[in-house]
């Protein structure tokens, strides 16, 4: 921090210059950005912004690593089967980026935790596996006027969304009236390029929403197909 | 009229004959997306976004002449 504040990129944050400038880099290593899942979107959310160095991660995951997790889960590995998805997404943080605070949670997020899980960060990133828990933050979200940068995926197509308060919200994307949890992912499963394409897209909101730098993915959906060379942004309403 | 219907990821296994999902169907004027639904033999409950021109609409609106309607089943992997 003391050579940013003399207007001076650390060398570790020298490819980030011509992207977010020093004032960019300033304003994510004082940032505090949650992600609700370290999974397959959540571990490549959580090695990206640590790389990029987003000062502080609270990562929320009650999960452990199973064998079929190893497709596609970045923070996984043949080692740590059976370990906390948090604690080892936290333990990697540790060794890529000492600039970044690390805070494991090892629970789910639900009614009773989400307020006091979902607040005092500056973003909140969802990398959610179900329905029903993705509705249950873009409402504590909204609530408490917290950014919220959304991404689902199944098969070969993602989708990623950017909702600032009093934005367009989930609503629009998920038929409440249906009792499914689960979306078409349980059909086509997801191969590793899919949720990283998706949380890469995600990272990219989370600087834009940090930095004020560029337009982030308000009202409108991105929705990728890669099987179809599908790359489109759709309006909700 | 005609319109343009794109069957988006597994509800593209409605025309299994037509691997990217998108064809032009003939429809009688003021149709609705839900009766397009019905007319298609696509099961509604499967539908749980709709673009029009790649605007949100909802399953009673009225579709035009040459639309482009594109139904999306529920995606919520992470």
């Amino acid at each position: 921090m003391a050579l940013l504040a003399e207007g001076k990129m650390p060398e570790r944050y020298q490819r980030n210059l011509g992207t977010v400038g020093i004032a960019g880099q300033i304003r994510l290593l004082k940032s505090r950005v949650a992600i609700v899942g370290a999974g397959g979107l959540g571990g490549t959310v959580i090695e990206l912004l640590a790389r990029l160095g987003v000062g502080h991660l609270r990562i929320i995951d009650g999960d452990t690593f199973a064998v079929h997790n190893l497709n596609r889960q970045l923070m996984s590995t043949e080692h740590n089967i059976g370990v906390n998805k948090a604690y080892a997404a936290a333990s990697r943080v540790e060794i890529i980026n000492h600039d970044v605070q690390t805070e494991a949670v090892p629970c789910m997020l639900d009614a009773e935790n989400a307020e006091k899980l979902l607040n005092g960060v500056d973003v909140v990133v969802d990398a959610l596996d179900n329905v029903s828990t993705r509705l249950l933050v873009n409402k504590i979200t909204q609530q408490y006027g917290i950014p919220l940068v959304y991404a689902a995926i199944a098969g070969f197509t993602g989708q990623v969304m950017t909702i600032m308060p009093g934005d367009i919200g989930l609503e629009r994307i998920y038929k409440q009236t249906n009792a499914a949890e689960k979306g078409v992912e349980t059909m086509l499963g997801n191969p590793a390029g899919t949720p990283a394409l998706a949380a890469s897209l995600q990272v990219q909101e989370v600087v834009k929403v940090l930095t004020g730098i560029g337009e982030p993915l308000r009202n409108k959906l991105l929705y990728f197909d890669t099987e179809m060379n599908i790359f489109e942004i759709l309006t909700l309403t | 009229m005609v319109i343009e219907v794109r069957l988006y990821a597994t509800l593209r296994r409605y025309r299994p004959s037509i691997p990217n999902g998108v064809f032009t169907a003939d429809v009688p004027d003021g149709i609705s997306i839900a009766e397009l639904a019905h007319k298609l033999e696509i099961d509604p409950d499967e539908i749980h976004m709709i673009m029009v021109n790649g605007i949100g609409r909802e399953t009673d609106g009225i579709l035009a002449d040459g639309d482009r309607v594109g139904l999306f089943p529920a995606v919520g992997g992470g």
